[in-house]
């Protein structure tokens, strides 16, 4: 009976102890967004501000603008750039996913233990080489530079397939009986069925490519093309005076990725528990 | 019938391939060709012009006595030192607490977890200012015990605090894995060894510890690769300062490419953080991995 009653208590302090951190773990953020909605004099001294302001978000999306640091142009660079490669991996995967799972032919598991073999070498291994192949291209300083070297993921390929493995053939044998295309059979019956690897694959390419700074460091000069990750970063350099307004665009930077997250935390979730087979 | 059905077998195959060589010709250009480049640059002299010349192993020589190289390398081991253990008690804990956890459990992990979804950039900038000599933390730190601490402007202290943050972005995602494995261990067996009279202590390290294995191999796999690839926390806050103590291979290898001009050196730079980076993981499943058997 005792140790019943010191388990409960035990019980609870867990609880109190699991809530209080998670309220710590997010502290940074709503520190972030208060910063971001409060005078600049108040930011390093008080975490509730005396008055709410959006001095600092007009100044980043207006007078940022005057001093060539163009951050609505910036954020819209990263949605098209985000959205575009996140678009072309889930279709492409989804095509060479279905080939390497659903038809017979001697190259497969060549070309699936290639895909694997790939995923072993580190990518910063190559980030010397592609910015040279990058420049033989002649495609320095252009969207195509952030776009094109992550159209197609091996990785995205190799999730897909697994996941399509698991699809009973006989929805594609009945499907084809009634003279559907292949593409009908792709995107009408293997995509939805198995929508969460999708949104996993899209969840964590958007997320890489919004988050993406080294490369587009490199690749990027021109204010007009740089994604926001790049623009915020030579902003807080140059002008890390401006505390205020670099808080506001650490906050525009950060909505999207939470909002995500918070859209396909089921996925997340998933994909999380999926990466250990 | 048979000569028809071989007919479509036919068929199949050549979809299949011409479908899947889609990839292969992608990964020829954007995984091939700098592959290729790479071996040059590796053997080469070249600053961006010209014809790349041929060297030999002066590179690989170079960067073997190259001290500011092994400094960065040795950052990297202090950053892992404070990083791995930390990280990987703190998700271990955070994995068992959530297990028992009986309300709010979404809460919780989503609390977590949002820290991982933090851009790189955005985060940083959120940390230099909590952790800046007169921001916040020090404040409350100051009106508490009368000290500030200079987290990120002392160079034996540097190194922690980009450390302390990497963690709070990667503890819950971390602490995921591990909790997936740990929800995938049979309660019948913790019944079991209650049974033959186990405390807690001998349960966790005779149970749980030896079926977590896997999870735990995985989650140190991902901290050591993420350990050599680190590039935009102290990119942003620290620029590599105090004196070169939060220096990463990853900065070291771009300035040197893109501002001293010398992509040869900084490319065979890459390979040898690879070869390390890939050695650490190799060693850690030699040394950890165990098989595991579900009876």
């Amino acid at each position: 009976m005792k140790t019943k009653k010191k388990k409960k208590t035990g019980n609870v302090i867990l609880h109190i102890v699991m809530f209080a951190l998670a309220l710590i773990w997010i502290y940074p953020y709503v520190w972030l967004f208060l910063a971001s909605v409060k005078p600049s004099a108040e930011i390093y001294t008080r975490f509730w501000p005396t008055k709410f302001t959006l001095e600092h978000f007009k100044f980043i999306l207006e007078s940022a603008e005057r001093m060539n640091r163009p951050f609505v142009r910036a954020f819209f660079n990263s949605l098209f750039v985000s959205v575009t490669v996140t678009l072309c991996v889930m279709l492409s995967s989804a095509i060479i996913a279905f080939a390497l799972s659903k038809y017979k032919f001697r190259a497969r598991d060549g070309i699936f233990n290639f895909i694997i073999f790939q995923m072993v070498f580190p990518g910063f291994m190559f980030t010397i080489p592609m910015y040279i192949l990058i420049r033989n291209l002649r495609l320095l300083n252009t969207y195509s530079a952030l776009i094109l070297p992550s159209i197609m993921s091996g990785w995205g390929i190799f999730m897909l397939t697994q996941s399509f493995k698991g699809t009973p053939d006989d929805y594609i044998e009945a499907a084809k009986m009634d003279g559907a295309s292949d593409f009908f059979v792709i995107f009408r019956i293997m995509v939805p069925l198995n929508n969460s690897a999708m949104a996993i694959v899209g969840l964590f390419t958007f997320i890489g490519i919004w988050d993406n700074f080294m490369w587009p460091l490199i690749v990027i000069q021109d204010y007009n093309k740089m994604p926001l990750s790049v623009l915020l970063a030579t902003f807080n350099h140059e002008y890390g005076a401006y505390i205020g307004p670099i808080m506001a665009g650490a906050v525009i930077q950060t909505i999207p990725m939470v909002l995500i997250f918070i859209i396909f935390r089921k996925a997340f979730l998933q994909g999380i528990s999926m990466t250990l087979k | 019938m048979a000569k028809k059905n071989k007919n479509l077998a036919k068929k199949e195959a050549i979809k299949g391939f011409s479908i899947s060589s889609i990839y292969l010709v992608y990964a020829a250009i954007f995984w091939g060709y700098p592959f290729v480049w790479l071996f040059i640059l590796v053997f080469s002299k070249w600053k961006f012009v010209g014809k790349p010349q041929f060297v030999g192993f002066k590179n690989i020589t170079r960067v073997l006595s190259d001290p500011l190289f092994w400094k960065t390398v040795v950052n990297v081991f202090r950053f892992m030192l404070y990083y791995i253990p930390l990280v990987l008690l703190g998700a271990m804990l955070f994995a068992i607490a959530l297990n028992k956890l009986k309300y709010g459990k979404t809460f919780v992990t989503l609390s977590f977890l949002v820290a991982n979804v933090s851009s790189g950039v955005a985060y940083s900038i959120m940390f230099s200012n909590l952790f800046a000599v007169n921001g916040p933390v020090n404040r409350l730190l100051y009106n508490l015990f009368g000290v500030t601490i200079p987290w990120f402007s002392s160079p034996s202290l540097a190194m922690f605090s980009i450390a302390l943050i990497v963690i709070w972005k990667f503890i819950g995602y971390y602490g995921l894995i591990l909790y997936a494995g740990l929800s995938a261990i049979p309660e019948s067996l913790y019944e079991a060894a209650e049974l033959d009279g186990a405390n807690g202590f001998t349960k966790f390290f005779k149970i749980t510890l030896p079926l977590l294995n896997p999870s735990i191999v995985m989650v140190m796999v991902l901290a050591i690769t993420l350990a050599f690839g680190i590039f935009t926390e102290p990119y942003m806050i620290t620029g590599g300062g105090p004196m070169r103590s939060t220096l990463t291979p990853m900065m070291h290898m771009i300035t040197t490419a893109f501002q001293r001009m010398d992509p040869t050196y900084a490319a065979t730079m890459a390979v040898f953080v690879a070869g390390i980076s890939f050695g650490m993981v190799w060693l850690v499943r030699k040394i950890m991995e165990r098989e595991v058997d579900l009876v």
